[in-house]
């Protein structure tokens, strides 16, 4: 079993672990992702390595808590405690070529799935640019990210009490897709490269694609075995079915159906609040 | 004066749950026979002599069958006594029994054969033989014999990797370790088991079955590494250099899909993502499980073998009306005779001769409806004897919110890269005694095979185990 050597909040609902799991360790490469299982009755979820040290065997994860599986992960988990599966190296590694000047997005927490990629363009001879744009309380890595590349730019968004999350997420959006522009038409960049939501992912394409600039992104479909077993994750690219999972996760952005893609992300988003409400409820009645 | 033997005809039947209460719930639905009932079923056995025996011929693993069922009769009086000598002699072939006694296709392989046919019911071999595993694994037998197998083995100082947990390489993996290899199984779910665990589901076999089973080879000393994936977390090559000998049974996990349009919406499921959220992940105890898997009001199931009556009755469960909708016509069903009665029973309804052509979203993209073509025999047969189908132009339009495509699967990608490995249309080529172009290199089960039963997966794990051993004791010979 995979014992948790370090935990904390790092920013508002996002919490970083540090694991021991020598196998993965051993192995990953950036653009590659773990499947972790915590409780015996949880889920099976994706999370990708930020950080490794192959002699010492540990890895970092970095989970946004959203869903019952990643609130009770930061509820009940302690150091020292174990999580019961950590599944990998998964997936295809990010291919390792000269790119030029690069432009690497991340929408929330989407921005540790670039931070190994990012580090790793750059550390070959790319001249990388990051972005992170996020809620203002959910900023993380900054410091990690000036180290690793050659310019580091945070967007933080302010939260509006007032709003539900739905339209503060709409402001995320909506910088998201305003700054990329402006640094599309100010500044010549030869690849962006993109983790998030899928719909921000789709709204960043849009951009790019007025600018012709060749754009790959890191896909998130719902996924439950990630050995290319179940084709839960599949997702029709260039007209042809693949597999997120054996065939991805990283895509040319220019060739995914966008639409399609962002319709079977939401099928279980009413499951999810279900047992979201369920939990809720037994944490309170274990309170009483 | 001589004992006439009296011929009974009829088969001592199972207990069954009652349909109505099963279409509720994933318990078990055969209740199995009682120590008595088994004996009343073993009574009718013809005992044909081990050379000649006909079962043991249609069985893939050869197991001493009528020598297994004489032990229930000779020992009635001592049923301790007589489960353990019967287990004891089925685990010569087979140490899965309580697994092959309920999936195997039985009518197919021993019970086709048997010599009682002729005059009245087969040979309930398959009951008798998950009797005899049930027993023993409930009164501590099983157990007992273990406890004087194990400090036997002679430990030969040689060890395999086995790729996979399924019923090919626990199989291998049980051989090898009673012949004293040290054994390490590499399997990538966080549960060993494979097809048993993810695909099977729980009304056909237990998964707490399943995990006795691998309980039994972990203390004849197996090692299991879950989480490790062949191909990503460790490569074959690397295997090799670590062990003396590496056993492929990596089975068949990728699904195949149909080519048509809409294939992707939602509401649309491989059989492996419905069988592996319901099974595995135990989505029907959902909220409780965090997995969630969505059955709607009504259940297309394309395909017409076990898998799809497996997802089928599952579906079932959950409450959905479920049509089974197959190119084919009924003779050519290739799912077992029980679990279409069991489908049939349950509720499940059939639609012959139909190919689906076309999946229809509603704007927000999920299946409202599933297209067909119409399909009509032709005299003309394939390769496989079977007689071809024709379109008819003419279609038919089945309104359906969930689909679960069961039409097959191909052995998996990740494996069958490795540099050397020769391959033929996605399966792994392999010789006479399983070995493949890689030396030290075995494989069985559906990576070979493309996609067979269960017991043929075990009865290729039985032989690579046996080559295997042949080509380590050679070794071991060049290097005294």
């Amino acid at each position: 079993m995979y014992k948790i050597l370090e935990k904390k909040e790092v920013a508002m609902r996002n919490v970083w672990y540090k694991v021991h799991a020598p196998h993965v360790a051993r192995k990953v490469q950036p653009g590659q992702f773990v499947i972790v299982r915590a409780f015996k009755n949880g889920e099976r979820i994706p999370l990708t390595p930020i950080m490794w040290d192959r002699e010492e065997g540990w890895i970092t994860l970095m989970t946004f808590i959203r869903g019952k599986t990643t609130m009770r992960m930061a509820n009940e988990l302690k150091v020292g405690d174990e999580l019961l599966n950590v599944a990998g190296p998964l997936g295809n590694p990010a291919e390792m070529k000269k790119l030029g000047r690069v432009l690497a997005i991340g929408a929330y927490t989407g921005i540790v799935e670039v931070y190994p990629i990012a580090r790793a363009w750059q550390e070959i001879g790319n001249d990388v640019t990051t972005l992170h744009v996020t809620f203002e309380p959910m900023v993380v890595m900054k410091e990690d990210f000036e180290k690793a590349v050659g310019r580091h730019i945070v967007e933080p968004v302010p939260m509006d009490m007032t709003k539900d999350m739905r339209e503060n997420m709409k402001n995320v959006t909506k910088r998201l897709t305003e700054k990329v522009r402006e640094l599309l038409e100010t500044e010549h960049f030869d690849f962006v490269f993109m983790v998030g939501p899928t719909g921000d992912q789709k709204a960043v394409f849009q951009v790019v694609k007025e600018f012709g600039i060749p754009m790959e992104a890191d896909l998130h479909p719902i996924m439950v075995d990630g050995t290319g077993m179940c084709g839960s994750c599949r997702v029709t690219v260039g007209g042809e079915v693949k597999f997120a999972c054996i065939d991805g996760p990283g895509f040319d952005a220019y060739k995914v159906a966008w639409d399609e893609l962002i319709a079977r992300t939401g099928y279980y988003t009413d499951m999810e609040m279900l047992a979201m409400q369920e939990y809720m409820k037994a944490l309170q009645g274990g309170e009483q | 004066m001589a004992v006439k033997r009296k011929i009974i005809k009829e088969r001592v039947p199972t207990p069954e749950r009652p349909v109505e209460e099963r279409v509720k719930s994933f318990v078990e639905v055969n209740l199995g026979y009682t120590f008595e009932l088994a004996v009343k079923e073993a009574e009718r056995c013809l005992q044909c002599p081990y050379d000649y025996a006909p079962c043991i011929k249609g069985c893939p693993v050869h197991i001493n069958i009528p020598g297994f069922i004489s032990k229930l009769v000779q020992y009635r009086d001592d049923p301790h006594r007589a489960v353990k000598e019967a287990l004891n002699v089925i685990w010569a072939c087979n140490s899965l029994p309580a697994t092959t006694g309920r999936v195997c296709p039985q009518e197919d392989q021993c019970e086709m054969n048997c010599v009682m046919g002729k005059v009245g019911d087969k040979i309930n071999i398959g009951k008798l033989e998950r009797f005899v595993a049930d027993y023993a694994r409930e009164n501590g037998i099983e157990d007992e014999l273990l406890f004087e197998i194990v400090p036997k083995i002679e430990k030969k100082g040689q060890s395999v990797a086995i790729i996979g947990a399924g019923p090919a390489g626990l199989t291998a993996a049980g051989e090898l370790a009673r012949l004293g290899y040290d054994v390490t199984i590499y399997e990538a779910l966080h549960e060993p088991g494979g097809v048993l665990m993810y695909g099977i589901p729980e009304f056909r076999l237990p998964k707490d079955i399943v995990e006795s089973e691998i309980a039994k080879l972990k203390r004849l000393g197996v090692r299991i590494l879950t989480d490790h994936i062949v191909g990503r977390t460790v490569t074959v090559e690397e295997l090799l250099q670590e062990y003396d000998a590496v056993f492929i049974g990596s089975g068949a996990g990728t699904p195949r899909l149909i080519n048509a349009p809409g294939i992707n919406l939602n509401g649309i499921y491989t059989a492996n993502e419905f069988l592996t959220r319901v099974n595995l992940m135990k989505a029907y105890l959902f909220p409780e499980y965090d997995t969630p898997v969505k059955v709607g009001k009504r259940v297309v199931v394309i395909g017409a073998g076990n898998t799809a009556m497996d997802a089928a009755r599952s579906a079932r469960r959950f409450g959905a009306e479920v049509i089974i909708a197959y190119r084919r016509g009924e003779d050519d069903v290739s799912a077992r005779e029980e679990e279409v009665e069991h489908a049939k029973e349950e509720g499940v309804k059939f639609e012959f001769f139909v190919n689906p052509v076309e999946f229809i979203g509603d704007e927000k993209g999920n299946l409202k409806a599933v297209k067909f073509e119409r399909m009509r025999p032709i005299e003309e047969r394939d390769k496989r004897g079977k007689r071809k189908i024709v379109g008819t132009g003419e279609y038919v339009t089945i309104e359906a919110d969930t689909v679960i495509i069961a039409i097959g699967k191909h052995p998996n990608r990740l494996i069958i890269n490795t540099p050397g490995l020769k391959v033929e249309r996605g399966r792994i080529v392999v010789d006479e005694n399983l070995m493949t172009s890689i030396p030290g290199v075995f494989a069985g089960g559906d990576a070979i095979r493309g996609e067979a039963t269960v017991i043929l997966a075990m009865g290729d794990g039985r032989r690579a185990a046996k080559a295997i051993h042949e080509y380590l004791t050679r070794k071991r010979e060049e290097n005294a």
